[in-house]
Parts: C-alpha cells; structure tokens; sequence
C-alpha cells in the first residue's frame, strides 16, 4: 500500500495527525496548480482550502484502486478549477473590456525586455505564468500538469476525463502556443 | 520515409519525449535538418520543454497548512502542559536574536557598574528605595562632575599647547660648523630660550590658569 493510502485509512480511523500530514504533504502542490492555472495567489490560496475541505468531506469514498491518492487529490482540484473558471468567466470579460489599452501597454513592456535578464530563473517562472494565462484553459491544465506538475498521460487522461490521445495533442498544441507566446515576449529557446 | 511540417508539428511532443519509432526519429531529424522554420519550432519547444521542467514549485503561503486543519478537523490541540509556555523558546536560539540579548545584558551591566559597583557587592539595604534614588543621584552628580573635570583639564592643556607653541617652532638654523651633536635632544633649545624673563611670565600665566581648575580637582578627591 502506498504510503499517501496508508495515512488516508489512518484518517479515516480518526487519527488527526495523519490528516495533518496528509495535508502537509500535498499543500504545496495544490497550490501551485491552482496558482498557475488562476495566475492569483489569493485565488489561489482560497481554492487551495476548498480543494482540501472537499477532499475531508469525501475521503471515505476513496479507494486505493482507483490509483494514485496524489492523482484523486488532482482531478478533485482541476475540478474546483474548472467551476472556478466558469464562475469567474463574466467577471474576466467584463474586466477585458474595461481595460481594452492594457494588453497593448503589457506587450510593449514585454517586448521591451532583454533576453538576458528574461532567463533569469524567477523571471523565467513569472514569463510561464504569463504566457500560460494566454492559452485557453484546455491547453493550460494540460501544459501544467505534465511540464510543471510532472505527471505522465495515463495520470493526465485519469484527471482530465479524455482520452489518451486527446491528452497528447492538447500537450502538444499547448507547448507549442506556449513557445510561440514566449518567443513574442522576447524569451530565447535554452 | 516522407516527412513534412504538419508531421513535425503534430508529432513534436512524441519526439521530445522520445516515444517515437527508430524510423520515426530518423525522417523527423532529417526534415529538422532541412527546413529552417521547423528548426526553429523544435528548438523553441524543446528549450521551452527542458525550462519548465526546470522551474520550482512556488512555496505555498506559510498559514496554508494551518488554515486547512483548522477548517477541517478544527483547531489544533494546544501543547499540553509547562511546554505550552516554552514553544516560543526556539525561536530565541537565531542568532541574530542571541546577538542581540547578548547586546542588551552587556549594556544592563554596564550601566549597573556605573550606577552604583559591582552587583557582586550589593547588600540588602542598598536595594531599598530610598537608597537606590541616593546611590543614583550621587553617580548623577559624581558622573556630571567627571565630565566637568575632563572639559576643564583638556582646557588646560589646550592652553598649555597654544601658550608653547612659540617655543616649540624650530629656532633659525645655526651657523655653520655649529650644528648639534648627533644624540642631542630637542628640548634643549627651549632650555636655552633666548628670552628666560618671557619664558617665566608664560609659565606664571599658565599655573594661574591651572589654578582656576584646581577647586575643582579638590572637590573631586
């Protein structure tokens, strides 16, 4: 038994430290992909704690066949996600139509910063965050969770509800968007 | 094999990945090879590819975990016991905190010597009250009247200096043949001051100024 199902049935036996560690050990992954696929860390943080309020209420239903915990624990964020995004939806569009000069000021700025200090590692980090908010949010989770979260496409295709082969192409258009949104920005290939 | 831009596009990630076949792989780095713009998306992907992977989880916000426990299984259990009232201790063992009590005990004891001797020495009637506000009014006064004594003495050397002056300017150079002797000392040209009655006036001036300290220096012994 994987160490993530051992300490969910200690949970379930109503052992707080388990839980505690269960949380501990998954918050930071968590929080990044809601991080990177919402580009707020307010947002980020609230969904974050929703994710794990939801999963407290549904561990019993649980079961180590079904696979990875780490895995159960994604789909149930990329879910919160995708209800996120549609709750936010009006929102942002009402957003881009008051603000219709910004995209215009942000891509002189971009476009007006050397490769050099682009490649710098953090700087690297926040250029991704911005060109990942530019693809539509199919491409997005895809991107991130193989190149940013690491997991392989049987894990995607669990998480995402779709077939294997549709997991590959969105991981495919979406780096190559991602490449040439980043290459209008001013960042070099390595 | 034939190979064109759309393959290369569509099988991009299978190549970077390295799940495509021998013969696969062969027609695709031969197409690469050739044609400039799938060059270019190749290596723009590929860096892109190898920099993400490379890219750090972003530390979650200190309070996360704790925000999660408590609106899950409720507030934690507070450390049981006399620990409870310890649990800020390590955080005292940073050093630039031990730094800074170790600044703050050696300025404690300074002024405690100052104020009234060494700690070591303290009796039990020289902690009432009454005794502590004399010992530091006296440290008051006897601290105020040292300060006075030093502004005085270095006046008095002042004047000693700027009234010496004269005498210390080198005299004009003697004829020749009549340079010193190698060894002798340079106090012995003021010794043999062309004016001794003038010498003598300074020095009258200079102990009558001296003098004006002088209650002073008696009061404080």
């Amino acid at each position: 038994m994987e160490p993530d199902a051992q300490l969910v049935q200690e949970c379930l036996r109503g052992d707080g430290p388990s839980w505690e560690e269960l949380v501990r050990r998954h918050a930071r992954r968590v929080f990044n992909l809601c991080y990177r696929f919402t580009g707020n860390a307010t947002d980020a943080d609230d969904l974050s704690q929703e994710v794990f309020l939801r999963i407290y209420k549904t561990l019993p239903s649980y079961k180590a066949s079904y696979g990875a915990f780490a895995t159960w624990l994604t789909s149930v964020t990329r879910n919160l996600l995708v209800d996120h995004y549609r709750r936010t939806r009006r929102d942002r569009l009402t957003d881009s139509i008051d603000d219709e000069s910004m995209p215009q000021l942000e891509e002189k700025r971009s476009s007006a910063r050397t490769p050099d200090k682009i490649a710098e590692a953090g700087e690297l980090s926040a250029q991704i965050q911005q060109g990942l908010a530019q693809l539509s949010p199919e491409l997005r989770e895809a991107v991130i969770l193989r190149d940013l979260q690491g997991f392989d496409y049987s894990e995607i295709q669990v998480v995402l509800q779709v077939p294997e082969g549709t997991v590959k192409s969105r991981i495919n258009r979406g780096r190559i968007e991602l490449a040439r949104i980043l290459g209008d920005m001013g960042l070099r290939p390595a | 094999m034939e190979w064109n831009c759309t393959l290369t596009e569509n099988r991009l990630s299978d190549y970077l990945d390295g799940s495509l076949s021998r013969e696969e792989a062969a027609a695709f780095s031969a197409h690469a090879a050739t044609c400039v713009d799938c060059a270019k998306l190749v290596a723009a992907v590929g860096g892109l590819v190898t920099r993400m992977q490379k890219v750090e989880l972003l530390a979650a916000p200190p309070m996360l975990v704790s925000r999660i426990i408590d609106a899950t299984s409720g507030p934690r259990k507070q450390t049981a016991g006399w620990k409870n009232w310890f649990a800020w201790a390590p955080a005292l063992l940073q050093p630039r905190f031990l730094m800074g009590i170790g600044t703050v005990a050696a300025t404690i004891l300074i002024l405690l010597y100052t104020a009234g001797g060494s700690p070591v020495h303290w009796k039990h009637a020289d902690l009432s009250p009454s005794a502590v506000l004399r010992t530091a009014n006296r440290q008051a006064h006897l601290t105020f009247a040292k300060s006075a004594k030093f502004v005085n003495d270095l006046r008095v050397v002042y004047e000693i200096q700027t009234r010496l002056q004269p005498d210390s300017e080198p005299s004009p150079a003697p004829p020749a043949g009549q340079n010193p002797a190698p060894g002798s000392k340079p106090q012995e040209k003021s010794q043999t001051s062309p004016n001794p009655g003038h010498s003598q006036a300074r020095t009258g001036t200079m102990l009558a100024s001296m003098a004006g300290a002088m209650p002073l220096q008696t009061f404080l012994r």
